[in-house]
């Protein structure tokens, strides 16, 4: 991914513009369908689509106008102005909107004085824009400035945020010239969960920094988002060329150095050689030794790992905490492609559809639909062409199981692809990544090079008469591509809109022929239900939903991450027992589970068990395992209208009921949340979500009201107290105010740290805010030492004045 | 294969959809983005019916039968699905039917269409329309409260068409024994009107910059009203207002001209797509979600065929007769 370069576009000749996009069409291909990839690769060249590389489209390919325009417009990943140097995205994700991302937001905007109808400053520096989700959950609110994430991003910090940015950026372009010259030589992951940054990782990816430059070496350091162990941190992953990783948990700030230079050789060889003596003479000074850091073992160093894992059971993430991405001898010495050869040996795909049939596997991605019956419908046809599709479009706010699946065990993923293609008879299988997904990207292409080596994909698979070819597909950025005909359509070239079904994808798919899409953690479960066997497999779990589900636990939850847990658990025990309880000690209200397809479960009803149809009879859904804890301190009817403005944006517009109706839905929600519904306006919106999930075509319109039918289910007072002015949690900025009480001392701080100065700055007397100006940002809140301002609901203010 | 829609049970032969079958058996089903013969995806829901069997409801005009389907076309549950697909859209139509001003004339006079004819130079014909109502030398004006100037959308951007002047303009420069009378249709009340709402600053700035006819009228009535079956649809279901808030992602009023005779006005649109599926290279959608249009590239223009306006259901795509 290149970075950005617009400064440099500026100054391309029109000529030099014109033989790029000619490298582009020749490298991608002109035709019809190639649209996507083809737009990709020029955003990928110029950082945006300039108007005179796409009348080169229209010169040299076959697609025209119409659909360029269609398509470009149609996903958020295709830009048609340039943005400035560095972009800044804000996650509005699940758990960074309850934790308050819109203050983020707000305060970039303040700080950077972009104007409102712009999101690029003045000096094309920074531009800003909110994402869905940048699945760093557990460190909400979380921040990506270029390559760097930023979590726990508080508003008043921003300021500080940016210059630090400035600062460290400046010191890597000073670098650059000299680190150009070297080769990549691999990349540090630091793993930033909440609990990692708690422990002090913010400390460890600066010395991180500053080490690397020191020591002149060359690594990519990425924060990753937590890798679930969050109770051995801080914790960083060395990640060498071959993909290999070594693991380094509880890590010190002063053994950096150590390890960088351990793993890592410098450009040159005097710069080694200076290294090598710096460090000596660093180790003798510090009386930090070598033994600190690597003859330990993990074990030794963390203890024994505690509950957090106890409760968890391993299928989709087998292997977890020891398996390197892409050693593919490791994955095989685990009993990798023990399945397939297993498979491939007996040779009788029936057989197969008849063992994920018995194991009771239902798909991840949401709906729950028997995976063994999608197969044997595509089994049972006779065509010569059939597809097969791992659905990696993960889209939800709040989730990111799927992208460690495909980050952590490609393989797995790729074999259970291979199994199925094997059962079903299909010949050509597509990965569909989100392309905001990078490293997933990289991953999969990379782990299937690998394995065309060693044909396990390809023709002839193990010496067998049986071939198949498998590419990587990059979506940009619709959530309703999750929807497997909307995610057909995009790799057919044509904006995401959902087709009725029937005809259903197994029967009728791309390109008319049969095509089996299965979500990602569905396919990373075949696997060990062929090697252990469908009645081995079909143990764990209930009645009607068996093995495991992977989960992202986030929002107000003590040990966040990701997690695998057998079905049937119930929520109580997620939350408790592997969280940890409710983040702060303040009291569970409910869990928002399944993203903007699911709903809200109420603290009392906790004692569900993890469960397809137990999560849906309560008007919830499994969705694709996004599940956020929410506290007292949330507000339900916000909640609901967050997911309802996700959707609103993400719907693909054709049908009535979805386009208009989520619009008007939000309407009303908007209307509720500021305070100028009236009482009848709660009945409205019920009927009209009614109406929506059931008048609906496809997944996206149907689930869209969910959130907002479940919370008026169980939270109807809440909405309630709404119309009548009052949002308890304060959440609601319209229907609260900040005022500072007599027990202010008049230190002024708070008057200082106004962005708006709503607060006169006055030594010694008791504050006063201005509420014309205020802008609720709450930071005056946080600089306060004496706790003395305080959020009132609008509506007692008004009675208390009255008094 | 057998069928049952509405307790008549159907044979069933071919590839037809629900929506054909049941026309054909008699049963009466509203639609919109489908019209005979053309490229369509199924996307308003007027079509709506209920499959007893699943319990679902379904576009009729997409879907296929099944052998022992039980199809429900006139349910009160489905009526009401039909007639919120219709409030749905209407609450995106920012667009009037009838212009106030011939709505509120007490003389019954089409005053949008006399200006029409006033602004193309046609004084003759203006005069025409209106001459019945006038006893001449009398003018019926002249006691008039002038309800139409109070009602003129044009008020609300600077000041309203001075109506009563331009009329008695036309009595002095028109010479009436030599005028023939043109029939002045009385507008029908018992028909849906979609009305347009307030403007808000930035279409009163571009409004003001952009339309200067010599009559300074903004031509609120719809172009495209005669064959408008949004409005049909709205008059059967007897809505009277969309019951949810207008607001839509378009500009009002803007009228883009694609050749001679054909005119584009996006803020009537309801984005069934019928113009993009049947046009080649011609119309597109554009951006996703309620901001998602309908949108004619310049280039394409020339791509448009006449016979497309015909496509419409609403009057989003229309010819002008000269």
């Amino acid at each position: 991914m290149s970075q950005c370069n617009c400064e440099n576009n500026d100054k391309l000749s029109h000529h030099e513009v014109m033989a790029k996009m000619d490298t582009i069409i020749d490298r991608i291909g002109s035709s019809r369908r190639v649209i996507i990839p083809l737009l990709q690769a020029i955003q990928d060249e110029f950082n945006y689509l300039p108007a005179d590389a796409i009348e080169r489209i229209y010169e040299r390919t076959e697609i025209e106008r119409a659909q360029l325009i269609s398509v470009s417009t149609f996903y958020s990943q295709f830009r048609h102005i340039p943005y400035g140097k560095h972009l800044i995205k804000v996650c509005a994700g699940t758990a960074c909107h309850v934790k308050g991302a819109n203050n983020v937001y707000d305060s970039f905007v303040r700080e950077l004085k972009i104007k409102t109808d712009s999101v690029t400053t003045d000096d094309k520096l920074f531009s800003i824009e909110k994402v869905a989700c940048l699945g760093c959950c557990t460190l909400a609110p979380v921040v990506q400035i270029d390559d760097k994430i930023y979590g726990h991003v508080a508003p008043g910090k921003v300021g500080e945020l940016i210059s630090e940015f400035i600062e460290s950026n400046k010191a890597e372009e000073e670098k650059t010239g000299k680190a150009n010259e070297y080769k990549l030589s691999g990349e540090v992951r630091l793993g930033m969960g909440s609990c990692c940054q708690a422990s002090g990782s913010a400390d460890i990816y600066n010395e991180l920094l500053t080490k690397a430059n020191e020591l002149g070496i060359k690594v990519d350091i990425k924060s990753v988002g937590c890798v679930g162990v969050c109770n051995q941190v801080p914790l960083i992953d060395v990640v060498l060329e071959d993909g290999a990783v070594k693991r380094y948990p509880n890590v010190k700030a002063s053994e950096i150095k150590e390890i960088l230079h351990h793993h890592f050789k410098s450009g040159s060889l005097l710069r080694r050689f200076k290294n090598s003596i710096i460090n000596h003479v660093d180790n003798y000074h510090t009386d930090t030794t070598w033994n600190n850091v690597v003859w330990k073992s993990e074990a030794e160093r963390t203890g024994l790992i505690n509950s957090f894992l106890s409760e968890q059971k391993h299928i989709s993430t087998e292997g977890y905490g020891f398996l390197a991405p892409l050693d593919l001898d490791e994955y095989i010495h685990h009993q990798g492609f023990a399945s397939l050869k297993k498979v491939i040996a007996e040779n009788k795909p029936n057989q197969v559809v008849r063992d994920v049939l018995t194991s009771g596997l239902r798909g991840r991605g949401g709906g729950g639909f028997p995976t063994g019956e999608k197969m044997k419908i595509v089994a049972s046809s006779t065509q010569k062409d059939k597809y097969l599709i791992c659905n990696g479009d993960e889209g939800d706010p709040g989730a990111f199981m799927d992208r460690m699946i495909l980050e952590s065990y490609p393989y797995r993923v790729i074999e259970g692809m291979v199994i199925e293609a094997f059962a079903t008879g299909a010949n050509k299988g597509i990965f569909y990544i989100r392309a905001e997904y990078p490293l997933a990207v990289q991953r999969i292409k990379r782990a299937l090079e690998l394995c065309r080596e060693r044909k396990l994909i390809g023709r002839n698979i193990l010496g067998s008469n049986f071939s198949f070819e498998v590419t990587v597909f990059e979506g940009a950025g619709a959530f309703v591509c999750g929807e497997e005909t909307a995610l057909i359509a995009s790799i057919e070239g044509d904006r995401g809109f959902p087709k009725q079904k029937p005809p259903f994808p197994a029967v009728e798919g791309l390109d008319g022929r049969p095509t089996l899409v299965n979500n990602v953690e569905t396919l990373s479960q075949i696997p060990y239900i062929i090697r252990n066997g469908a009645n081995h497999y079909a143990e764990t779990g209930t009645e009607n939903s068996k093995g495991t589900k992977v989960f992202a636990l986030a929002g107000k939850i003590k040990n966040g991450g990701l997690i695998e847990v057998p079905m049937g658990i119930s929520l109580n025990r997620i939350i408790d027992e592997i969280g940890g309880g409710v983040e702060g000690g303040e009291q569970l209200k409910a869990v928002q589970i399944g993203g903007p397809s699911g709903g809200c479960i109420p603290a009392h009803r906790c004692d569900v068990p993890v469960d397809f149809d137990s999560f849906r009879q309560m008007g919830a859904m499994m969705g694709s395992g996004g599940l956020v804890v929410l506290s007292e301190s949330d507000c339900m009817v916000d909640v609901a209208r967050y997911f309802l403005s996700f959707t609103c944006e993400e719907s693909c517009g054709k049908c009535t009921f979805c386009r208009v109706g989520i619009r008007r839905m939000l309407d009303l929600l908007n209307r509720i949340c500021s305070g100028s519904a009236k009482m009848e306006d709660i009945d409205k919106l019920e009927e009209l979500a009614l109406n929506v999930k059931k008048s609906s075509l496809c997944g996206l319109g149907k689930t869209a009201p969910n959130p907002v039918l479940t919370t008026l289910k169980y939270f109807r007072k809440e909405y309630e107290e709404h119309i009548n002015g009052l949002c308890k949690t304060g959440k609601c900025k319209d229907m609260m105010q900040f005022i500072i009480t007599d027990d202010c001392t008049g230190c002024t701080k708070c008057a200082k740290a106004c962005p708006v100065d709503a607060i006169a700055y006055e030594p010694y007397k008791v504050h006063n805010i201005d509420q014309d100006a205020c802008v609720k940002c709450g930071l005056c809140v946080d600089e306060c030492e004496f706790n003395t301002i305080i959020k009132v609901p609008v509506k007692q203010e008004v009675y208390a004045n009255n008094d | 294969m057998q069928i049952t829609i509405n307790d008549k049970i159907i044979d069933v032969q071919g590839q037809d959809t629900l929506l054909k079958i049941a026309r054909r058996e008699g049963f009466e089903i509203p639609s919109l983005c489908w019209s005979k013969d053309a490229r369509h995806k199924s996307s308003c829901m007027v079509c709506a019916v209920k499959d007893l069997s699943s319990g679902q409801i379904i576009p009729s005009c997409t879907s296929k039968p099944v052998e022992g389907m039980r199809i429900d076309t006139q349910s009160e549950e489905v009526m009401q699905v039909r007639t919120l697909s219709l409030e749905l859209l209407l609450s995106d139509h920012r667009a009037d039917c009838e212009a106030p001003c011939s709505l509120v004339c007490p003389s019954k006079l089409d005053i949008e269409r006399m200006l029409n004819y006033y602004d193309k130079g046609q004084k003759e014909k203006a005069f025409g329309l209106i001459k019945h109502a006038f006893d001449l030398p009398k003018l019926a004006c002249e006691n008039c409260k002038a309800p139409c100037e109070k009602a003129c959308r044009r008020g609300s951007i600077d000041t309203p068409v001075t109506i009563r002047k331009i009329i008695k303009e036309l009595t002095k420069v028109v010479d009436a024994t030599k005028v023939d009378e043109i029939e002045n249709v009385a507008i029908d009340k018992t028909k849906f009107q979609s009305r347009l709402g307030r403007f808000c600053e930035s279409e009163k700035a571009r409004l003001k910059e952009t339309v200067s006819t010599p009559s300074n009228c903004l031509h609120c009535a719809c172009a495209g009203k005669s064959a408008c079956q949004l409005r049909t649809h709205a008059t059967t279901h007897k809505i009277k207002r969309p019951g949810y808030d207008m607001s839509s992602a378009l500009q009002v009023m803007s009228r883009i001209k694609i050749n001679d005779t054909m005119y584009f006005e996006p803020s009537k649109c309801i984005r069934c797509g019928l113009c993009v599926y049947n046009s080649d290279n011609g119309f597109t959608f554009k951006n996703r979600g309620f901001q998602m249009e309908v949108n004619l590239p310049e280039e394409n223009k020339k791509n448009i065929r006449v016979e497309l306006a015909s496509l419409c259901p609403t009057g989003a795509l229309y010819i002008v007769e000269n």
